[in-house]
């Protein structure tokens, strides 16, 4: 177990400092507001209202919800087990929680040094800027009572949790060998910690907004709100576990059960569909346009992408000729730098008739197009236009396409590499056994390469949804003020919240949002994929 | 797999049988949809090409080849970006993270697929979420930690090589790419190895890597590409050409030759010739793995 | 065993993490002590010796070293490079200045404000638009101009002072900042008008429109000449632009205190509507694909707009392309906006120098370096070697050559005295998309009147929540 951490302590240093510190950051910002500010003035949920209006109140009740469920159902677990072999279970309870205790006090030291400790630049400005400045006030803020105090506090229920665990695994180490319940209920605790403290800041945040409405003299929708989004929600939930389940019954009933499935998908999508829009419009209409479009991307990107990727790996690992000089050149765009590949894809999707695709268009007597100037939605544009189908029905705008393609022309090369290495780790002894077996290539395909491939095609997935979610180069080097906005994805509109207008605050809690649609979509496709992933 | 590759002659007598001449159709599909496919991948490229080659009114008349191509394009943009001097620089950049990543990847790869440890799951999900961050937000607090690291430290981290390689020694890209492949090592190696008399740490290096070759030099050669066409980042954390890499040659070449669309291609396509040419004689080992090593099984 | 080596291989690996991240001996601190020399005999006359009174008095530039963030590149960069040394080697106060690019405007941005949120000094001087001085100025980060202007001993004289086009010198004065100068103006460029003269005389002109009826006549003339869609004037959707046709028409985008944007003046509506005109009529395209120098260069456009600094790679790309298509060289030139105004009015624009507050040392020796820079010979050598413009009087002095050299350049210094401003407003970057955006819409065909009044009240709605955000 030592072993473990020591071979993890390197990594999880340096992603300590570079990867989970921007996150804490992030957090914390995107609770203040300030222009170019990093500490700015305390505004609780103030970014999240403006960027989403009153949907924030209901997301934070709903994961609070979920990590409410998530502790019961961990401790139930263990209760369940608890009754049924006779472990001993609880005594695991309390050491358990009061570490969690600990850790949960720890993070909030985290958060009482981090505003001090990002203090100390101001106070260096305009004093001689040394390093022995530099060390004093960190010195100085290190010994902050507040800070020494929340630390110890800390430390002490940590240690306490800690010793007393280690005490009752020696007990238990001496008379049998029943499970460690210690990590579930700790995790129920933290669990519990962490909602208790959602649920107290959105009540706060919740009277603050009623407060300040009823001195404003208007009403807030806010309650009815919550109750349709949440029974929106929770339809769309319940479709889902029906049809999970329908799957594992006969087939009557299984089909009795994804009717009811679907009739609540449809009843749920049907209150979200009306009410989500309404609500999120009273919020940031760049934001709420920008998911839009990263919703766009993200779906006409990541399928053809893998697809084309898969096909060409599976090909291109055939004994043909040529096989290096064709690797090599499905490689070349990834490897191209941005501004060369860009300004060739400005050429060929310029607005400009004799422009490449024009002239290919020409040649097939069609009329010219705007491509990257060109703001109509495709589903729009080929239905002739005649029918306003709103923002959402009339997909992504022409301009969002032609970014698109130049994504997937970059990224299947990517792609195509790693799946070639997938398909190097699959033994050569079972495509010879499947030969003997007389499997043709494709049934060798589909049950020798898909399933050893699972981990390569799981791992791609979920890391290509990641990266198409906050894609920004390909996007930002190809947009155009003709495109009328119709480009500009989420991390576009949070660059531009940070750099441009450094609303510090405001582009964080931009970015949290975007980290809890990744995660959320991260998964649901775990959960898809835990079933369907084989590891040899 | 099933089938090699046939020599001209071999191909028409397996003509005559139906079986081989499905083989033979089946190889031609192969074929038109890897020409097809690489005509797609490589047309655009090649227009870059032959962009870089033409002179001003050529590059921008719209026309598709050069009438002579002016290799002199390369010469002025080699001089003109002063590749020359970035070029040192981003070797010795890249080598350094692309190293480091190489070992703390693998060992907290290795961690995540063969052993079992309190936190495991909590541990990689923490993994995850750090690649969820937009990087815009990443740079603020990313300056911050390394502009204070290198205060307390006794090397300066701006404007020298730990800020531009440590961040990039340890990615959760790097640990989740290692750790599907380390994961599909089946475990009876592993109980082989210990009653060999082996510990975690040489079974790693004496199995397990040299088992997932394949993926261990497609993280070495995603690292490689990063860290050579890396911008923001670098741009922020140096301030003097000392360690500036060849990215930012090609940056303030292009702010230069502005509207100069020749000599951009010509720019772009020697910052990318290294990899290529890196690419195009290592390919072989990135997809022989276990086939070759002939342990498995 | 193994698990020995393991360990120690772990071991090792972390120590060297612990290594990287450990307190530096503080070997530096004896050298600093030794450097600082007892202070100096009361009465020090030497030149450049501290002034004995005065707010300044008893600070010493002599000897600091100074470095300057800036976005020169290419040839710029190395002409800077020529007139830095220079004052490397002659100027009495032993100061020395390091001249770095750091990329473009933006990224300088980025840098100062990191360094601002880590508490490293940012370099002594930086380049930066008006907006970005009011950004800096929420962490005060800039140091005020006026105490070293108004200084007795190293100061301006009035004459001096008087030397510098008033309102270049005003820009940098922020009334949301107590007034504080905190920029200050090296060179300056402006929006001009590129016209073909040459073909301008084959279509049966005398010479470049002044009225935006001329300019839309001539424009017409040449599209109709070329006959497939190009010819004409390539629109620039840029704010600048939309910023330029507004006063040349008469009017502004900035409201009469100065706290608000107007995009829907009568100025601004006909300038959309003559050049959607002309976009409809095919008198005028988008050219998307790069800079349109080598278009105009290539006789695809008889007009372009766009910054004065462009001049040297217009002149660049009309040599070049005139020899690779083996004909003489067409006579071109600059000139002032279409106006309907009886005097020219220019959009002037151009990045100010800003002092970062730190030591008072190195900020009066900033100082010193940016007064050097700014007197007339100095200012001329940069002048020629960048094609920007002078931002004081007595400069012109000693161009007299150059102009005569390149005349492009002179058709343009003469519009300098007829300038005119965008807004400096915290929002305006913001701003300058949105109205980039409104005049993409217009083009491709909203009500004119409608897009202009939804812009106005974007940028003013984006102006308030800015400033609601600044404490």
């Amino acid at each position: 177990m030592l072993l473990a951490y020591s071979f993890l302590a390197p990594a999880f240093i340096i992603i300590g400092l570079f990867g989970l510190f921007p996150l804490a950051f992030a957090a914390y910002e995107s609770t203040l507001r300030g222009l170019n500010k990093i500490v700015g003035s305390y505004d609780g949920l103030g970014n999240y209202v403006k960027a989403v209006d009153n949907l924030i109140y209901i997301v934070t009740f709903w994961i609070a919800v979920g990590l409410i469920y998530f502790a019961v159902s961990t401790i139930a677990r263990a209760v369940q087990e608890h009754r049924q072999e006779q472990t001993n279970a609880m005594r695991w309870a309390l050491p358990a929680t009061l570490t969690a205790a600990g850790t949960a006090l720890f993070a909030r030291f985290i958060f009482v040094l981090l505003p001090e400790m990002l203090l100390i630049p101001s106070k260096l400005r305009g004093q001689n800027n040394t390093q022995e400045a530099f060390r004093s006030l960190v010195v100085e803020t290190w010994w902050l009572p507040k800070v020494q105090v929340a630390l110890w506090i800390a430390v002490v229920l940590l240690a306490g949790g800690v010793v007393w665990g280690l005490f009752v695994n020696r007990t238990v180490a001496r008379d049998s060998r029943e499970p460690i319940y210690f990590v579930p209920f700790f995790s129920a605790g933290i669990s519990l910690v962490s909602a208790a403290a959602l649920i107290w800041l959105t009540w706060t945040e919740i009277n603050a907004a009623y407060a300040g409405a009823l001195e404003e003299g208007v009403g807030l929708e806010l309650w009815s709100q919550i109750v349709t989004i949440s029974a929106g929600f929770l339809l769309l939930l319940l479709a889902w576990r029906l049809w999970e389940s329908a799957g594992l019954r006969s087939s009557n009933t299984g089909m009795a059960m994804r009717l009811v499935g679907a009739v609540a998908l449809m009843a749920g999508a049907w209150v979200l569909i009306a009410e989500l829009p309404r609500v999120v419009s009273a919020g940031d209409e760049d934001w709420w346009n920008g998911l839009m479009a990263t919703v766009f991307y993200v779906l006409g990107t990541v399928p053809i992408q893998l697809g084309l990727a898969l096909i060409l790996a599976a090909l291109l690992f055939q004994k043909i000729r040529g096989q290096t000089l064709f690797r090599v050149l499905y490689f070349l765009p990834y490897v191209a730098p941005f501004v060369g590949t860009a300004a060739v894809f400005r050429i060929i999707f310029s607005n400009r008739p004799t422009a490449p695709l024009n002239s290919l268009l020409d040649l097939f007597g069609a009329e010219p197009l705007l491509w990257l100037s060109e703001p109509a939605g495709i589903i729009q544009m080929i239905t002739g236009g005649r029918i306003d189908l709103g923002p959402i029905l009339s997909g992504p705008s022409l301009a969002l396409v032609a970014i698109m393609i130049y994504g997937i022309w970059t990224y299947v090369g990517f792609d195509t590499v790693i799946f070639l290495a997938g398909l190097g780790a699959i033994p050569n002894e079972l495509y010879e056994v499947a030969d003997i077996d007389g499997a043709g290539g494709w049934a060798q395909f589909r049950h020798v390469t898909l399933p050893l491939l699972s981990p390569t095609i799981y791992f791609l997935s979920l890391y290509a949804v990641i990266g198409t979610f906050k894609a920004f180069n390909h996007i930002f080097v190809l947009r155009q003020a003709a495109a009328l906005g119709t480009t500009d994805t989420a991390s576009i509109v949070i660059f531009q919240a940070f750099k441009r207008d450094t609303r510090y605050g405001y582009a964080s809690a931009l970015a949290i949002l975007l980290l809890l649609i990744i995660m959320v979509i991260t998964l649901v496709n775990n959960r898809i994929a835990s079933r369907r992933v084989f590891y040899g | 797999m099933a089938s090699g590759a046939v020599g001209a002659g071999a191909f028409r007598a397996r003509l005559a049988d139906p079986a081989a001449r499905r083989a033979a159709i089946n190889q031609g599909v192969i074929y038109v949809v890897l020409i097809v496919g690489a005509a797609a991948s490589i047309l655009p490229f090649l227009y870059t090409v032959s962009v870089s080659l033409m002179n001003l009114t050529e590059a921008t008349g719209g026309r598709a080849l050069p009438a002579t191509p002016q290799w002199s394009n390369y010469v002025e943009a080699w001089q003109d970006a002063q590749f020359s001097l970035y070029f040192m620089n981003s070797v010795k950049i890249t080598l350094i993270s692309v190293g480091g990543a190489l070992v703390f990847c693998a060992l907290a790869a290795y961690a995540f697929a063969q052993m079992e440890f309190p936190g495991k799951t909590f541990l990689f999900t923490l993994l995850l979420s750090t690649l969820m961050l937009p990087e815009a937000i990443t740079w603020v607090p990313n300056f911050i930690t390394v502009s204070w690291l290198g205060r307390i430290s006794p090397v300066p981290w701006l404007n020298n090589w730990p800020s531009l390689t440590i961040p990039f020694m340890a990615s959760a890209f790097g640990i989740f790419l290692l750790r599907q492949f380390f994961q599909q090592i089946p475990r009876e190696l592993w109980d082989s190895a210990q009653i060999d008399g082996s510990g975690h740490l040489r079974y790693l290096v004496r199995v397990v890597l040299p088992l997932s070759s394949a993926a261990v030099m497609t993280l070495v050669l995603f690292g490689f590409v990063g860290a050579w066409n890396a911008l923001a980042w670098p741009i922020l954390v140096t301030t003097t050409p000392d360690w500036r890499p060849i990215s930012y040659g090609l940056l303030s070449f292009l702010d230069e030759a502005g509207a100069l669309l020749h000599l951009q291609m010509a720019g772009a396509i020697i910052t990318m010739l290294p990899i290529v040419v890196l690419y195009f004689f290592t390919q072989r080992h990135f997809i022989e793995g276990i086939a070759t090593t002939g342990l498995k099984g | 065993m193994n698990t020995n080596r393991m360990w120690m291989l772990a071991a090792v690996m972390v120590a060297a993490l612990v290594l990287a991240a450990c307190p530096a001996p503080a070997a530096q601190a004896p050298a600093a002590m030794e450097e600082e020399a007892p202070a100096e005999a009361p009465m020090d006359t030497g030149p450049c010796a501290p002034a004995a009174d005065g707010p300044l008095a008893g600070i010493d530039p002599r000897g600091q070293t100074i470095v300057w963030w800036h976005q020169h590149s290419g040839s710029r960069e190395e002409k800077l490079a020529v007139i830095v040394e220079d004052f490397n080697t002659n100027n009495e106060c032993g100061i020395v200045l390091d001249a770095q690019n750091q990329g473009g405007y933006n990224d300088i941005r980025d840098k100062v404000n990191a360094s601002t949120a880590s508490g490293e000094q940012p370099a002594s001087l930086i380049v930066g638009y008006q907006n970005d001085q009011a950004f800096y100025q929420l962490n005060e980060v800039l140091a005020d101009f006026d105490k070293f202007i108004d200084d007795p001993t190293w100061g301006l004289s009035a004459e001096e002072r008087d030397d510098f086009f008033a309102s270049f010198i005003e820009q940098g004065v922020h009334p949301v900042f107590d007034s504080q100068r905190l920029g200050f103006p090296p060179n300056r460029s402006m929006e001009v008008l590129y016209y073909n003269q040459t073909w301008l005389e084959e279509l049966g002109f005398d010479g470049p429109p002044s009225t935006p009826a001329e300019f839309e006549e001539m424009a017409c003339a040449a599209a109709e000449a070329n006959g497939d869609g190009t010819g004409g004037y390539i629109l620039r959707d840029d704010a600048s632009a939309t910023a330029s046709w507004t006063f040349a028409l008469g009017g502004d985008v900035l409201n009469e205190d100065n706290t608000g944007y107007v995009y829907n003046g009568q100025a601004t509506i006909d300038a959309m509507t003559m050049l959607k005109r002309m976009l409809d009529n095919g008198c005028a395209y988008f050219f998307t694909e790069g800079y349109p120098n080598p278009e105009f260069a290539a006789r695809r456009a008889s007009f372009t707009q766009g910054s004065s600094s462009g001049l040297p790679f217009y002149a660049n790309d009309m040599v070049t392309i005139a020899e690779e298509q083996g004909r003489d060289m067409d006579v071109w030139g600059v000139t002032a906006i279409p106006h309907t105004t009886e005097n020219p009015v220019q959009n002037i624009y151009g990045a100010d120098v800003m002092i970062t507050a730190g030591p008072p040392e190195q900020e009066l020796a900033a100082w010193l370096f940016i007064k050097w820079f700014t007197s007339p010979e100095v200012q001329a050598r940069w002048v020629e070697a960048s094609n920007y413009f002078p931002t004081r009087a007595g400069t012109e002095a000693h161009l007299t050559g150059y102009v005569e050299e390149n005349p492009q350049y002179g058709e343009a210094l003469a519009l300098l005295g007829y300038g005119a401003y965008e807004p400096q407003l915290i929002s305006y970057q913001a701003v300058r998309d949105a109205a980039e955006t409104a005049f993409n819409e217009i083009m491709q065909g909203a009500d004119i009147q409608a897009t202009l009044d939804a812009l106005t009240e974007t940028a003013n709605e984006l102006q308030e929540e800015l400033m609601g955000e600044v404490q």
